[in-house]
């Protein structure tokens, strides 16, 4: 794969065949995709949801030392304010002297709108390199620029000499991908073409050539894991998979969230790229392959006692060391199933509903079923191949209820009012919307809660647990804070909006 | 001419639009743009207006038509038809109001035409189009409003002297607006004036509606609602009058007397009024005046808030609570004109003192102005350092006032590191809530 000669990535809608319309089953879903004809269907009632812009600040305004420098109107990117407050624990967590997240917006107005924001633009990077002295300034570019043509690029590069930090364009117009994961290529094509560069600095190689030194940057790169993290994952997350592998002896660094610019430039000193979520970073690990022979490992995500064994034999294997990890795995196996024989009684014969990124929602199903829960439906943002390993791991659920959505709580409400589970574990956005319908909710994924690996498997036992132990709260919401639908809505097929054409 | 900002403490006229829509009870707003503009800005508001939420509909519940690329290519307006249909299909409403994002205006989608043929059909929409490139949340507020008055409201409707409609304090960006509309309406039932707040507790929208019938438009803002207010004027000969936004006692007594000159009412009447509030007021107020008195709780003041908070507060510090407001920071984009009346609010302050005032967007700022005012530390023997002190602020502010060791008490957007319910930060109330929330603050350590 290479499409670094384009100025954007490619849309997901067409490089994957993504769909973010269709209601059924499991089976029929995994069949549609499988076929190819997902990707067609649409809504004539649609809500909103998070676009490439948006998403695209979910991995950059986690970078250290760098600045986000947005390209468009005031509004654009605004939703950084809901995660800027916390953005330096989160980072300290890294780099116990990191700083919080600046950002700029260029506020392009009715003038720009004619004549185009490149000066704006030029004004706010030098400003930024030089009030904040970032080494990374990234530049999403909004729906506004890209409309009247602003030639970042151009802009960017010849601006890169005058500055002391390393210039990223992302190109994100909201306009262009109805597959908002589309987003992750956007940041990743940026990352691509200014920040992963071999170290060619070969200066000193004649004179200081080294060779034990050469030897055992060698032995580290060859032990050495990149693991693609997300930024919905906690740094409890990112311990637990580096205890993991640490035990079979590998190295483990995590990209690209909370990454600074030197973490990117070594970040070409590993044996192999693991993917946590293939969702997230085909597009990198692709590319990592076909320009730098970095083999790369995209399979399931590793929640659940399932997913998470096989996701670890999974790595393990390309290192020769399958037969470390099952040892390693029967171990961890042993003692958590022990730890959680107590709460499988208080989770009999509840009911669940998933909602959220469908290789999340279908790897947490295999945990909830661990823990004892029934799975009664699924709500995912898009529908692609990539949730196939985590179906393996859960069989028996052909016949189970998977709308496919972004948002979409119409849609969501419906069938909860119809499934009727006792708790609905979902991603952030909707969770306000079945909480007014009086369920307990745990979110899908959080900063502070862990929810990977095997230690995952325990906090998630515990936390839903907690969350299912009082639900007063939502009880009353449900009582006193109606939602918007008519009571007509709940009588129809929850599917009677999504259309084929 | 509207440049860069950093860490702007607004969103975009879509933004301020969707806000002041959520506060209206009984209107369902529908976004035409593109899917993420809904999102972000419900994301933004949320948080930084203490936590607001989305209302009824919820911030992902908001209907959207979401266009894509080939909606920009060949037009929005049959998308748009389509989600206007389904909406109301799905969703109950007594008034439904189109607003549009920056994609579908630049290709010329002429949302007014498309709401039209649906309130034709006989379906209250209402469409008024909204771009962020028109400006931020504030211009939003302006441009929603002015589309209701001219749209939305009856038109000749007889007037009603005693009755004053209330506009200047934007949803979401006054982070108190509820709290502090409460407030204003009761101080001026107490004058005998019904006042309608249209976002306030217990509003409805035909309170809206009629809104014609108000003797007066009352603007508490310098800035916010002036163009509004002047479209409702045109419209329904309705005059206004604008007023700065009282916090505490002394600013609330003289914004009683305005109103009440303006509206012929009886000095006796607001006496009495003023003097039985400020027994209320000065009881509570009263009490800490030991502790004050004891450990010396004056303290310079730092102030950074929006033209309505900035000046307002920044007068209450120095002339109710008796600090030294040493450097005030209005973060607003404002014409010169704006400017001028705004920096006209922090003049005859009754302590006699005269804070430095800047008028500047960028976060980053306040520290350079710091240094100007106030020299740093040169090692020499003897320096008069700024401190005791405290801020007031929005959370951009709470890293400068760790590295100062200064409280910071949080005012204005964005507020995500606090809840906000029904406090009010104007009026007699506000000013005791907020002198309550700085002693606290003071006192914190004991």
């Amino acid at each position: 794969m290479n499409f670094l000669d384009n100025q954007a990535a490619p849309i997901r809608e067409n490089r994957l065949g993504v769909g973010v319309a269709f209601g059924g089953t499991c089976r029929e879903a995994r069949r549609a995709a499988s076929q190819g004809c997902l990707n067609q269907a649409r809504r004539s009632f649609s809500q909103t949801h998070g676009c490439e812009f948006t998403l695209s600040l979910a991995i950059t305004s986690t970078f250290r030392n760098a600045v986000i420098v947005m390209h468009g109107p005031i509004g654009c990117g605004s939703c950084v304010i809901a995660s800027a407050g916390g953005a330096k624990g989160y980072r300290r967590l890294r780099d116990p002297a990191a700083e919080g997240l600046i950002w700029l917006n260029t506020n392009l107005g009715e003038n720009d709108v004619v004549g185009g924001g490149e000066d704006k633009l030029a004004r706010a990077i030098l400003h930024a390199d030089r009030k904040f002295r970032p080494e990374i300034i990234v530049v999403p570019v909004s729906c506004v620029p890209a409309l009247v043509g602003d030639d970042v690029d151009t802009l960017l590069h010849g601006l890169q000499a005058e500055v002391g930090a390393k210039l990223v364009p992302v190109h994100c117009p909201g306009f262009r991908s109805k597959v908002m994961a589309t987003a992750y290529d956007d940041v990743y094509h940026g990352l691509l073409k200014t920040l992963v560069r071999k170290n060619d600095d070969q200066s000193n190689e004649k004179i200081l050539n080294d060779e034990l030194q050469e030897m055992r940057r060698r032995y580290i790169a060859g032990r050495t894991v990149n693991i693609l993290n997300v930024s919905s994952m906690a740094r409890a997350d990112e311990l637990e998979l580096e205890r993991l592998l640490r035990v079979l002896d590998l190295r483990t660094r995590f990209l690209p969230c909370y990454s600074e610019s030197l973490e990117f430039r070594e970040s070409l000193e590993s044996a192999l790229n693991v993917s946590v979520c293939g969702t997230h970073d085909d597009y990198f690990l692709e590319h990592l392959k076909s320009l730098f022979g970095i083999p790369f490992m995209i399979d399931t995500i590793p929640i659940g006692p399932r997913n998470t064994g096989r996701w670890l034999l999974g790595v393990a294997d390309r290192f020769g060391l399958s037969d470390r990890a099952r040892r390693l795995i029967d171990a961890e196996e042993t003692i958590l199933e022990e730890a959680i024989v107590p709460y499988r009684e208080f989770f009999q014969g509840k009911k669940a509903f998933l909602s959220g990124g469908e290789v999340r929602i279908v790897a947490t199903a295999e945990l909830l079923r661990y823990l004892g829960l029934e799975i009664v439906g699924f709500k995912g943002h898009h529908f692609d191949h990539f949730s196939e390993p985590a179906f393996e791991e859960l069989p028996g659920l052909e016949g189970t209820v998977f709308l496919v959505g972004t948002q979409q709580p119409f849609e969501q409400v419906n069938l909860i009012q119809r499934l009727k589970p006792d708790v609905f574990v979902g991603h952030t956005g909707s969770n306000n919307i079945s909480a007014r319908q009086g369920i307990p909710i745990l979110p899908l994924f959080g900063n502070s809660h862990a929810y990977m690996g095997y230690a995952g498997v325990f906090e998630v036992a515990r936390n839903l647990r907690r969350v299912m132990l009082n639900g007063s709260f939502n009880h009353l919401l449900a009582e006193h804070c109606p939602l918007p639908y008519r009571k007509s809505w709940y009588e129809k097929d929850p599917f009677s909006y999504i259309v084929d054409h | 001419m509207n440049d860069f900002i950093d860490r702007p403490r607004f969103t975009c006229a879509l933004g301020g639009a969707l806000f002041t829509l959520r506060a209206l009870k009984g209107v369902v707003p529908i976004i035409h743009a593109g899917s993420g503009c809904g999102y972000n800005l419900y994301l933004a508001t949320n948080a930084g207006a203490g936590y607001l939420g989305g209302g009824c509909c919820g911030g992902a519940g908001w209907s959207s038509s979401n266009v894509l690329e080939e909606d920009i290519v060949f037009g929005g307006e049959d998308r748009l038809r389509e989600q206007i249909k389904s909406t109301i299909d799905l969703m109950e409403s007594e008034l439904y109001v189109v607003v549009s994002g920056c994609s579908v205006e630049m290709i010329g989608d002429d949302i007014v035409s498309v709401a039209a043929e649906a309130a034709q059909k006989g379906y209250p929409v209402l469409a008024v189009p909204t771009p962020g490139f028109a400006g931020d949340s504030f211009t939003g507020y302006d441009l929603i409003l002015a589309g209701l008055f001219k749209g939305y409201l009856a038109k000749g409707l007889a007037k009603r002297p005693e009755v004053v409609n209330l506009w200047g304090l934007v949803p979401g960006q006054d982070v108190f607006y509820k709290g502090n509309l409460r407030e204003i309406k009761r101080l001026l039932s107490r004058l005998g004036i019904k006042a309608n707040t249209f976002f306030g507790e217990g509003e409805t929208l035909a309170d809206l509606k009629e809104a014609g019938r108000a003797g007066l438009n009352l603007v508490l803002s310098d800035v916010y609602g002036q163009a509004a207010a002047k479209v409702f004027e045109e419209t329904h000969g309705t005059p206004y009058l604008t007023l700065a936004p009282p916090v505490g006692a002394l600013q609330s007594r003289a914004f009683l007397a305005a109103i009440s000159e303006a509206l012929g009412l009886g000095e006796d009447l607001v006496s009495r009024v003023v003097s039985e509030e400020e027994e209320r007021y000065f009881d509570y107020l009263g009490r800490v005046a030991d502790i004050y008195n004891d450990v010396d709780l004056q303290r310079y003041a730092l102030v950074i808030g929006d033209a309505n908070y900035a000046p307002a507060v920044t007068r209450f510090l120095a002339d109710e609570l008796g600090h030294i407001p040493a450097l005030s920071m209005v973060t607003d984009q404002l014409g010169e004109e704006q400017r001028l009346r705004v920096a006209g609010r922090f003049q005859g302050f009754a302590s006699g003192l005269a804070p430095a005032v800047r008028f500047d967007p960028h976060a980053s700022s306040f520290r350079t102005y710091l240094q100007e005012i106030h020299p740093p530390d040169q090692n020499q023997r003897y320096y008069d350092g700024l401190g005791p002190a405290f801020m007031v602020g929005s959370v951009l502010e709470r890293d400068l006032a760790a590295e100062r060791g200064w409280p910071l008490m949080i005012m204005s957007f964005p507020a995500t590191n606090r809840v906000v319910f029904q406090e009010s930060r104007m009026g007699y109330d506000g000013g005791l809530n907020m002198a309550a929330e700085l002693f606290s603050l003071l006192v914190s350590g004991r």
